[in-house]
């Protein structure tokens, strides 16, 4: 059939588009990437922001990548840096603690501030190895379709609950429990230390509309450390930057027998008779297409992709209620020196205390308090912000003995009530070394350049809508089987022959690759359906 | 010698005596003990200020079980719901007022929004379905996912069955409103700020939480689901307040066989090996049971009246971690005259109904950020009514009881204590209605402002929650209060809890009481010892 010669266009070279195509080429399919910028990678991409200093722009780590997401691409040809320590706290008055990624390092250095709360992190650390077999499975799982719970779907829940249930009663009661729960509270069930609890919080709301007492952030939290067994998330990322990852995968999925264009960017989704059936460049090219896989985020791809008068009234409702709005803007610093942070000792060489993520933030309720400003659409007065200085590890990406500092910094949401990004990046930049400078005093006369990413900037450089880095947010009603709509939660869009493989969906969670593989196995699945009823 | 019960019920509050209800009709020995003078726990009626009754805590009656009205025949034993219509929101020179008269509701909302109107009718609609897909949630035992016995097996296929024969549209509703807030679920269906803030209110009612939180969607339904529901088709006042209601439900339970005794406080559950036999009285007196029934909290149960080696130690832990987080208050007003509202003066229907506080959804949400820091909110949202409209017996002649319940007061305060702090709190309330309604400072004849460490010291309700506990995800169905402990049943034998800890949860629903008694029944079908 000509149909089957037919190829599969993914729309954007990000971490999922290029895992898509990777693993859909091995199944013997010929996709086409269509990447709009001269980069791969989309969110994990490493440019040169001021002469000599390069920083992953978006994504500063990895998720980390799957171990599954590597195998079945056959990668090649990255170096993981894992960094040592975890979480770096730098209290203001002057002791800061670090969160080794070696259990008993941290559990010694835990035992100094507070000796209750080393034995519960050994006993959580336990209790989260025995059930990263359920995370990682929770991530690698295509949701249920709960618009249509067939008994086949049923079954298929089944599997996962079957899942659930070896962990045992005790494992499996707690992972229900603290899925739904508000981050605050699973910090507190954890730890009893505000420190300790502030890393965890921090987690729970990274890059969300959300706040630590919002239910639902616990689970946020559990995506991001449930796969790993620790209560805090290890710190990856590749030698070179995130961008190293995707020219990687660009080149597995070469390999693989996928073609990788850059520059070209996707004007239009096309659908005849009911059906997707390619695609028009900006340029007004068309590429026919048996399937178009997006890896663009589902709001885009739905209202400024798709022509809404193929979507049934039920979706388009559906996605203009998507929440996508970003919170986060993102600092590079280009440092001639490393800047010495409070509470970190020894001089000379850089302290692997700093090789992980820096946590400025004063307690559970300080981010509270900076969500609080998000809710009315306002930039937060006191933001907190997280942290990471890649060339600790990885010194390539700066002159020798200059650094780069990268900074999250959170509430600012995309969505301003008053005024616009433009008019106050350089507030994010004050905002950021005021913080910083509470920490690492003197570190604002190490400043050699800079780079601010409002999310204004994200939306308009990185083709994020609402400049949300996880194309949506992650709250307990855009997770799982609604992500990032009722009805599509498994990786088929509401045009057939439309695919979506990016962070809006399932798990959609950090740069796991997790969401190209779900989708590339749900795709390969449908189109092995398709050409059976043909 | 003294009395052996079948079974001896802790607390006589409604789902106390609904349990003991149910129990006397099954032919058990029941004895029901209640630490107050007066019965109904917190839907009593009390006159606090001579002249005025009030329904002192809990005020409205909309999700009382039609089941346990027919089975404990409630009328007949005094039973009377008068109705409650509408929802007057006052604001600054306009108000909006939603009433029982579909045409009047419609043309109300128009005047703000056109679509609105269109769609609050077709809102209506698509709950009402899913209220009965819920509802027999309400009328069973959760059933347990992690238990994998073939009843919960069964159980659960029978609710993936009805799930499946939904229209796809109401599943989307519904898992809409299982994780979403309140206001993202509202924004969905509506644009008039005013309208979305007051029917929030509902998703916050008794929790910790903003109308913006995730979650706060689900309480909403919990809420609504009165609303839909059978024999009552509106929210309504119990004639003589809740303590009538209260009365009506002892009756029942007295008529079936049920002894009650009043001003019997008790000390200590009685565990021997790992098995309940009966209750010791702060007088010392001691009461043998077959079994020990408890519509106290689990914090009053199991950590308060037993020795905490008669428990699991990771139980007991779970029991500690459970989320109280008492966050209303309620002020009594007694009333020479009714408020007059600027945006609506003069004494129209519209004080008849509920009274809302909710301005604006920042309004709300603000009010939320203050408890999350320990303050009461400067500017609360309040449901106010005046039940002397509908049931003058209440106060003298002309005068009139105004019932104002208040979020947020978080029992936690950051600074000060509730005791020091109560008159103050009880002024931020009157001056939130009489910003609307000016008058109202003028016509207070006396007030009693409850803060929730009021609530528990009167009632026992630890920290003041109204529902037992927060009808938050990780404590509903089978986790409820503690996950695999959801069925009535406790790690101690012959001890079970029958109250608003238990599925489905809070408000003047009376199904916990009657799900543990079947719980109970269902364990030794014949006539007790």
């Amino acid at each position: 059939m000509a149909a089957a010669n037919k190829r599969v266009v993914i729309v954007g070279a990000g971490v999922n588009g290029l895992v898509a195509a990777c693993l859909l080429a091995r199944e013997g399919h010929r996709p086409l990437v269509l990447e709009r910028s001269d980069a791969l990678g989309g969110v994990a991409v490493t440019r040169e922001f001021t002469p000599g200093f390069r920083a992953s722009m978006v994504a500063p780590v990895a998720g980390p990548l799957l171990a599954s997401v590597a195998a079945d691409t056959q990668l090649e040809g990255v170096e993981w840096l894992e960094s040592p320590a975890r979480v770096f706290l730098p209290a203001v008055d002057g002791r800061g603690l670090t969160l080794w990624a070696d259990e008993e390092k941290c559990a010694a250095e835990i035992e100094k501030i507070s000796p209750g709360d080393a034995a519960r992190y050994r006993e959580t650390r336990n209790a989260l190895e025995a059930m990263s077999r359920f995370f990682t499975a929770l991530l690698e799982t295509i949701p249920p379709a709960m618009d249509d719970l067939s008994n086949r779907e049923l079954l298929r829940s089944g599997r996962l609950g079957l899942r659930l249930r070896s962990l045992g009663k005790r494992n499996m009661l707690r992972a229900l429990r603290w899925l739904p729960m508000p981050a605050a509270d699973l910090a507190s069930e954890w730890f009893e230390n505000e420190a300790l609890r502030t890393a965890i919080a921090a987690r729970g709301v990274f890059a969300a509309r959300l706040g630590p007492r919002s239910p639902g952030t616990g689970g946020r939290v559990l995506f991001q450390t449930g796969p790993w067994g620790d209560p805090f998330a290890p710190v990856v990322a590749p030698r070179g930057g995130m961008g190293a990852l995707a020219e990687a995968l660009g080149r597995a999925a070469r390999t693989a027998g996928a073609e990788v264009r850059t520059e070209v960017e996707v004007a239009r989704i096309l659908v005849t008779g009911g059906r997707v059936s390619g695609v028009e460049l900006a340029g007004g090219e068309r590429i026919d297409a048996l399937a178009v896989v997006s890896a663009a985020d589902p709001a885009r791809t739905l209202l400024q992709l798709v022509d809404p008068a193929h979507l049934a009234p039920s979706v388009l409702a559906r996605i203009r209620h998507y929440r996508i709005n970003g919170s986060a803007a993102i600092v590079h610093l280009a440092l001639d020196a490393l800047p010495r942070f409070r509470g970190v000792e020894g001089n000379g060489a850089p302290s692997p205390a700093l090789s992980g993520k820096i946590l400025i933030a004063d307690s559970v309720d300080a981010i509270e308090r900076a969500f609080d400003a998000a809710k009315y659409r306002k930039f937060s007065d006191e933001p907190f912000l997280e942290a990471t200085i890649p060339t600790v590890l990885d010194p390539s990406l700066a002159p020798p003995g200059k650094h780069v500092l990268t900074a999250w910094l959170q509430y600012a949401p995309f969505d301003l009530r008053e005024g616009n990004w433009e008019a106050r990046r350089e507030d994010v930049l004050r905002a950021t070394l005021r913080l910083l400078e509470t920490r690492a005093p003197g570190i604002s006369s190490l400043v050699a350049g800079s780079c601010v990413l409002t999310p204004a900037d994200l939306e308009q450089e990185y083709a994020l809508t609402g400049g949300h880095i996880f194309h949506g947010d992650l709250a307990m009603d855009q997770m799982f089987s609604l992500r990032p709509i009722f009805g599509y939660g498994r990786y088929l869009g509401p045009v057939p022959g439309l695919y979506f493989c990016g962070s809006g969906t399932h798990p959609g969670i950090g740069v796991t690759g997790a969401s190209g593989r779900n989708a590339a196995r749900a795709i390969l699945a449908n189109l092995r359906r398709e050409n059976s009823h043909r | 010698m003294a009395t052996t019960y079948d079974v001896v019920v802790i607390g006589g509050g409604h789902n106390g005596l609904v349990h003991a209800g149910y129990l006397a009709r099954a032919g058990r020995k029941v004895l029901v003990l209640e630490s107050r003078p007066v019965l109904g726990g917190a839907a009593v009626t009390e006159e606090i200020i001579p002249g005025f009754r009030f329904s002192v805590f809990s005020y409205v009656v909309s999700l009382l079980r039609p089941e346990i009205i027919r089975d404990l025949d409630l009328v007949r034993h005094g039973l009377e719901i008068l109705p409650l219509d509408g929802t007057f929101t006052p604001l600054e020179g306009n108000y909006l007022w939603r009433v029982d008269d579909h045409t009047r509701t419609r043309r109300e909302i128009a005047r703000f929004s056109a679509a609105d109107a269109e769609a609050y009718e077709d809102f209506g609609r698509a709950m009402v379905r899913v209220c009965r897909f819920v509802r027999p949630f309400l009328g069973a035992a959760a059933p347990d996912p992690t238990s994998f016995s073939l009843g919960d097996l069964e159980r659960l296929l029978w609710l993936a069955r009805r799930y499946q024969a939904l229209d796809s549209e109401d599943k989307f509703q519904l898992a809409l409103l299982s994780t979403s807030s309140a206001v993202d679920f509202l924004d969905r269906w509506f644009e008039t700020d005013p309208l979305k803030a007051t029917m929030s209110a509902s998703g916050i009612i008794g929790t910790f939480l903003g109308v913006r939180s995730p979650g706060t969607a689900y309480v909403l339904l919990h809420h609504y689901m009165g609303e839909i529901d059978g024999t009552f088709r509106a929210w309504g006042f119990s004639r003589d307040g809740t303590g009538g209601l209260s009365r009506a439900i002892a009756f029942g339970a007295q008529a079936a066989g049920a002894e009650i005794r009043t001003e019997a406080r008790v000390a200590k559950i009685l565990v021997r090996d790992g098995r309940a036999e009966g209750v010791a009285l702060e007088s010392g007196e001691e009461i043998r049971a077959s079994a020990v029934s408890s519509s106290l909290d689990p914090r009053q149960t199991f950590l308060r009246l037993m020795d905490s080696g008669d428990l699991p130690a990771e139980f007991a832990e779970n029991i500690r971690r459970y989320k109280f987080r008492g966050s209303s208050g309620k002020v009594n007003l007694a009333l020479d005259a009714l408020p007059e509202f600027t945006c609506l003066p003069g004494v129209g229907s519209h004080l008849r109904g509920a009274i809302s506080i909710s301005p604006s959804v920042e309004y709300m949400e603000r009010a939320y950020d203050d408890a999350k820091y320990g303050r009461f909110s400067r500017q609360p949202y309040v449901d106010v009514v005046i039940p002397t409209l509908t049931d003058p017996q209440l106060a003298p002649p002309g005068k009139h009881v105004m019932s104002c319940f208040v979020q947020y007061a978080p029992y936690q305060l950051a600074q000060g204590s509730w005791d020091a702090r109560r008159e103050e709190f009880g002024d931020a309330v009157i001056n939130a209605i009489a910003r609307f309604a000016p008058n109202l400072p003028n016509i207070i004849l006396g007030r009693q402002v409850l803060t929730p460490l009021d609530i528990e010291r009167m009632t026992g309700l630890s920290e003041g929650n109204i529902f037992q506990g927060e009808l938050s995800p990780e404590q509903l169905f089978f986790q409820r209060p503690v996950g695999g402990w959801a069925k009535y049943r406790t790690p101690v034998r012959d001890l079970f809890l029958c109250g608003s800890a238990t599925h489905p949860g809070g408000g003047i629903m009376g199904a916990p009481g009657r799900l543990a008694a079947l719980e109970i029944l269902k364990k030794s079908p014949g006539k007790g010892a």
